[in-house]
Order: C-alpha cells, then structure tokens, then sequence
C-alpha cells in the first residue's frame, strides 16, 4: 500500500508537473489569436452612427470614425483582458499604463461622452486642444512617446473635428481611470534585472 | 518672537515682498520681467518642442508639420516689423499668447498668466544675440481698405500679378501651384498654406493679419516681403481678396456641402496618391517606431522609416521595426505591392509566419479602405532608399519565456513592454553591432 503510494507519487508528480509546463508553454495567449478574430470586431465597434438625426453630424462622425480606426486609437485606449480587447468598454480608458520620464505613472483616458468619468465634461476647445498641442485640461503637457500627439498635430483641423464628432457620440461607458500618479523612474540596471534577471534574448 | 523656528524661510519671503514693493509700485499693472521665472517656466512648458537650447530641436519637433522655431537664429515668421527685421515684444508675446493657430503651438494665455508670459518672452530672446545689438523695425499700418467687391476684384488682380500661385496655386489650394518642393531656411520641408482654409493661417485670418503676412513676409521661408512690388492700397485688396475665398470650415457646413466637399477630397485623393499616401503615413504615426530614437526621445532623421527602433514585448521577445524605405536589400524594395497590402491587413508576413497584434497595430490597417491603401504604399515606394539591415524577431530563452508566460497567465502580472534608443539595424559602412549590448533606460509601459 505505502509502495504504491510512494510510486504513485514518484511518476505522477514528474507527469502533472510537465504537463503542466506544456500547457504553459503551449497555451496560446490572447496575442495569438487568428487575424480575423482580431481584426473583425476592432472594424465592427463603435456606435451605430445611422442614429444620429443631424445628416451633416453623421457624416463627419463617419469620416472621424474611420480616422479613429486608421489611427488606432483604441490600441491604447481600450483596456485588454485575457481574451483581447475588452469591447463592451470601446475606447473607455486604462488599457496602458506608461511610465513617464517626469517620473509620472498616466493612464490612458477614458474618451466615451461619460460625465463622470469620460469626456463629456471637457468642451470641445480642451479636447481639440489636445490633440493638436497634447496639452491636457489641467495644464499638464504630454509625453509624447506615450500619447503621440504631434501625429495627431499634423491631422487638418477638419479631422481633428471629425474625430471630436465621433467621440462625442461613442456609447457613453463608466469607467473610472485613475489620475497620473508620482512613480519611480528606473534606472537600466533596476529594469532590465527586475523583469529578466540578466541576459533575456539568449539564444 | 515674530517668525516662529519652524517657517525659516518665512523671513526671507517677507523681505523680499517688501524689497519688491516699490518696483511694482512704480511700474504700476504689470509686473517687471523675472529671468528666473522665464527660464524655468520655458524648462517646464517650452523645450519639450523647442529644445533646452532653443533650437527648435526638442523630441518631438522633427515630426511635426509645423517645425517649432529655432530661436537661436533670431528670425521669426508673424511679426509687425520690416522684412529681416527682428520682431518687437509684443509679437512675440501674441504668438505665445494665442498660439498659432492649426499648428502644434498652444494658446498659452488659457494657462499662463500676462506677466509670467512676458518673462518667457524675455528669456526667448536671450537665445539670438540679434536682440542686443538691433531694435524692431515697426511697419506703419495705414487705414484699411474696407473689403468691397471693387476692392476684392482687384485683390484678384494682384494675386495674378504677383503670381502668388505659383506656390499656393491658382484656386489658392496649391492644386496647380508649380513650386512644390519648398523649404525654409533651416532646409526643413514646408507647404505653402492653403489659402481657402483661413482657419489654418498660423498668423490669423482678419484682413489685418493677412495684409501684415504681406507686408512684411515670413522672415526665414521663401514668402517675401511684398512691399515695393505692391501698393498699400494692393496689399489691402489682396488681403480682402484672401479673406473672400475661404470657405466655410466643416463645422459651419450642412449635407449638402459636406456631400460635396467630401467627394472633392476624395477625388483629390485619388488624383494625387503620393500626397495623400504622405499625410496618412505622417498621420497614422509610421515614425513612431519605424524610426529609431535617441536617449532624449528625439528621433534620428537621417534614418527617418528605416526602421531600428527596437522593442521588447515580456515574454514574447524581442523585435526590431523593419526598414520601410524602398532599399532594395534590406528594406521594402524587394517586396511586391500585394505582400506588403496582405501584411498590412492580415498580420502575415512574406514567409508566411503571423505577427503579433502588437505592438505594429496591422489589425487597425485591415480597415483601410482600398484606394487609401494604394495610396499608403505608392508613398512608401517613394521613399528614398536607406540601407539599414534589420536584424530577425528574437524570441525569448525558454526558461524567461516560461517565466513571462507564468506570470502573465497564472499571476495576472503586469507585463512591460519597453522601446530601446539607439539603431538595432546595421547601416551601410558601420560595423554590425550587438543588439544585445543595448539597454532600456527605463519601461515604457505596461499591460494592465
């Protein structure tokens, strides 16, 4: 009896144990799922843009939606869970965390029409402001390696209207982002070791 | 005892408040300018464009459109003053007051206060020495001439007679204008304005404005001064004339217009690929990765879209931003329009292995529609060639692989990502360099 035990554990320990490691090495995560699971539903979000009554508004919104999508906007600003983008929170906010060289930790915004928590309490000038000059509401200037906004400088003033128009009729979602927070700036030696422990692309 | 032990300073302050009261009260409303208070307000608010050393150079300044000014070389575009001329405070203070508008300068009068701005403005000056040794020369300002269909007439007549479409194009929207490879003094490609959007006019769009643009030229481009080639009464038809031909800004249209002016744009579009195949690349951000960057965060123009950028993704490995000029060796020269379209829209490369959804957002470019497309790449073609060899995607080693995995999956941890300065390609003539001998100076983020 204590025999079998003893040999029980003795092969089925090493078994669990591999497969286990199998798993995790053969698991995909969410990164390697196929093109079209991925790229469908990041065309297919966004509001119905047909309800909106004004015809001009609609087809600004239109034309901002697809500067939105070319853009990629959403690669930043929609949070990601284990299966991908989390959709039902489109362009809601806090799907990076960056750490600034002003020793800051920012979280990207929450761009849905929410009063509390979006973009419905900014006017329209300290939206357009930003992306134009990357000068946020409060006087902060963005870095610009984590929000790029001299790219979006370089958009016509039109299209930076455009893209306004259809943030400003995205599904309002409540979602709180926390305020850019004091952090620590790391120096090489303290990053690189902390995640990899010395040489990392070994080969 | 009046000051208590624990506000040591508060002595200091009260002495200097009253050191500085009869300044104030001599110079009455506004404040003398405080070198200090410039200086470390421009550290704070102005050289992450304009550079510490006010050369225009700061981080992001080689991607904007609009370069930001380089203030060592004392010339500046909207002024009041004679062409050549420096321009007075006040000019200065206005620009940075009310930014300039359609460009990356913002309207600082929202944030700052009239007095710490006036400081700025002291400071900036400190950076050319022309401001010690001359003085503004003011242009007089008569009387306008009041637009009338008389005077817009005439302003048309100027605008042929001066041939001012040679670089903005006869409609005013460059579409026939022959001067097309502009550049300003610094050698920095510009566009002449589109004179039918005056929301654009960096320097206003009142008939005041425009005639001073005329008047007294954009010091350091290739506008000159009309004075002498025109009359007063010219310059304020002209200005008239381009206050008549704007139109109206998307925002003012109704369905109709919008129909119109949308379908006109994608006309132009179609008709001219490379122009719009170069504001999508310079809008949807190519540079961003596929140019390589410096300590500071600037980027390396010399090698502008020949990739090197190099990024680390825990745990998938390491990649390097590929080469997108049209190099036949190591960049987009050898690959055939229908590769490149299928890696842009699918993720797959030419070998056929799958990239990662990040951090080249190729599912945001499944959505280009197909004429754009064309136009991104005819553009990407025409980029000249630069060799810089790419090096392969190097996957983790197993054990940091298994232990990033484990992490991210099981721990729920958050993962880094981070953006390495310095070139990962070879260049042509240089040494191959170990990547591996670069380091990150710090994360550029994480997943949450």
């Amino acid at each position: 009896m204590k025999n079998a035990l003893k040999w029980t554990l003795r092969v089925g320990l090493p078994v669990i144990v591999l497969l286990f490691l199998a798993l995790l090495y053969f698991i995909p995560p969410f990164m390697i799922a196929p093109p079209e699971t991925f790229s469908g539903p990041n065309l297919a979000q966004g509001p119905a843009l047909d309800d909106i009554k004004d015809p001009a508004v609609r087809m600004i919104a239109e034309r901002g939606k697809y500067i939105v999508v070319r853009t990629d906007c959403n690669g930043c600003h929609t949070s990601i869970g284990d299966k991908g983008p989390k959709w039902d929170e489109y362009l809601a906010g806090g799907g990076k965390a960056f750490y600034n060289q002003d020793s800051l930790e920012s979280y990207c915004r929450n761009l849905t029409p929410d009063y509390a928590t979006g973009l419905a309490r900014r006017n329209d000038e300290e939206v357009l402001r930003v992306l134009q000059t990357g000068l946020l509401p409060e006087g902060r200037q963005t870095n610009w390696r984590r929000m790029p906004w001299p790219f979006m400088a370089n958009w016509t003033p039109e299209d930076r209207y455009a893209v306004l128009m259809y943030l400003r009729h995205l599904k309002p979602v409540k979602h709180s982002i926390p305020d850019a927070k004091p952090g620590r700036v790391r120096t090489d030696a303290e990053a690189t070791e902390e995640i990899y422990g010395g040489d990392y692309a070994g080969h | 005892m009046i000051f208590p032990p624990h506000r040591p300073f508060a002595r200091f302050f009260l002495l200097a408040a009253l050191a500085g009261f009869p300044v104030i009260a001599a110079v009455g409303k506004s404040k003398p300018a405080d070198p200090l208070l410039g200086k470390t307000v421009y550290a704070a608010r102005c050289a992450q464009c304009h550079g510490a050393g006010g050369k225009g150079d700061g981080p992001p300044s080689s991607i904007l459109n609009a370069r930001p000014r380089d203030f060592t070389s004392g010339t500046f575009e909207f002024r009041s003053t004679e062409s050549g001329s420096i321009p007075t405070d006040n000019d200065l203070f206005n620009s940075v007051k009310n930014g300039l508008h359609g460009s990356a300068m913002p309207d600082w009068g929202h944030f700052v206060s009239d007095d710490t701005l006036r400081s700025v403005v002291e400071f900036i000056k400190t950076f050319s020495p022309r401001f010690r040794n001359e003085k503004p020369k003011s242009v007089h300002v008569g009387a306008p001439v009041p637009a009338s269909p008389a005077s817009i007439a005439a302003g048309r007549r100027a605008f042929e007679r001066l041939q001012c479409g040679k670089c903005h194009g006869n409609d005013g929207e460059g579409t026939d204008a022959i001067a097309t490879d502009l550049k300003d003094d610094g050698g920095n490609a510009i566009t002449a304005t589109t004179l039918t959007e005056p929301w654009t006019f960096r320097g206003g769009s009142n008939a005041r404005d425009v005639y001073l643009r005329f008047r007294t030229g954009l010091d350091g481009t290739p506008m000159p001064s009309y004075k002498g080639a025109a009359t007063e009464a010219d310059m304020w038809n002209l200005a008239n004339y381009i206050v008549s031909i704007g139109r109206k800004p998307v925002w003012k249209m109704n369905e109709t217009e919008l129909k119109e002016l949308y379908s006109k744009l994608d006309r132009q579009h179609l008709e001219n690929p490379l122009a719009w195949g170069k504001y999508l690349v310079e809008t949807m951000g190519c540079g961003y990765c596929h140019t390589p960057m410096r300590e500071d965060g600037s980027l390396m123009e010399d090698l502008r879209y020949a990739g090197g950028q190099r990024w680390r993704l825990v745990p998938f490995g390491d990649f390097v931003s590929y080469n997108l000029t049209s190099d036949k060796a190591t960049g987009l020269g050898g690959w055939t329009d229908d590769e490149l379209k299928k890696l842009l829209t699918t993720g797959i490369r030419r070998d056929g292995s799958r990239m990662y959804p990040f951090p080249m957002p190729w599912i945001a470019y499944a959505g280009l529609k197909s004429d754009d497309m064309n136009a991104l790449v005819a553009y990407l073609r025409s980029l000249p060639a630069i060799y810089n060899k790419i090096p392969e995607p190097q996957t983790a080693n197993f054990f940091a692989y298994m232990w990033g995995k484990f992490r991210m999956l099981i721990l729920k941890d958050d993962l880094p990502f981070y953006a390495y300065p310095g070139n990962a390609g070879t260049e042509q003539g240089k040494p191959t360099t170990s990547i591996d001998g670069m380091r990150p100076h710090q994360p550029e983020g994480r997943r949450p």
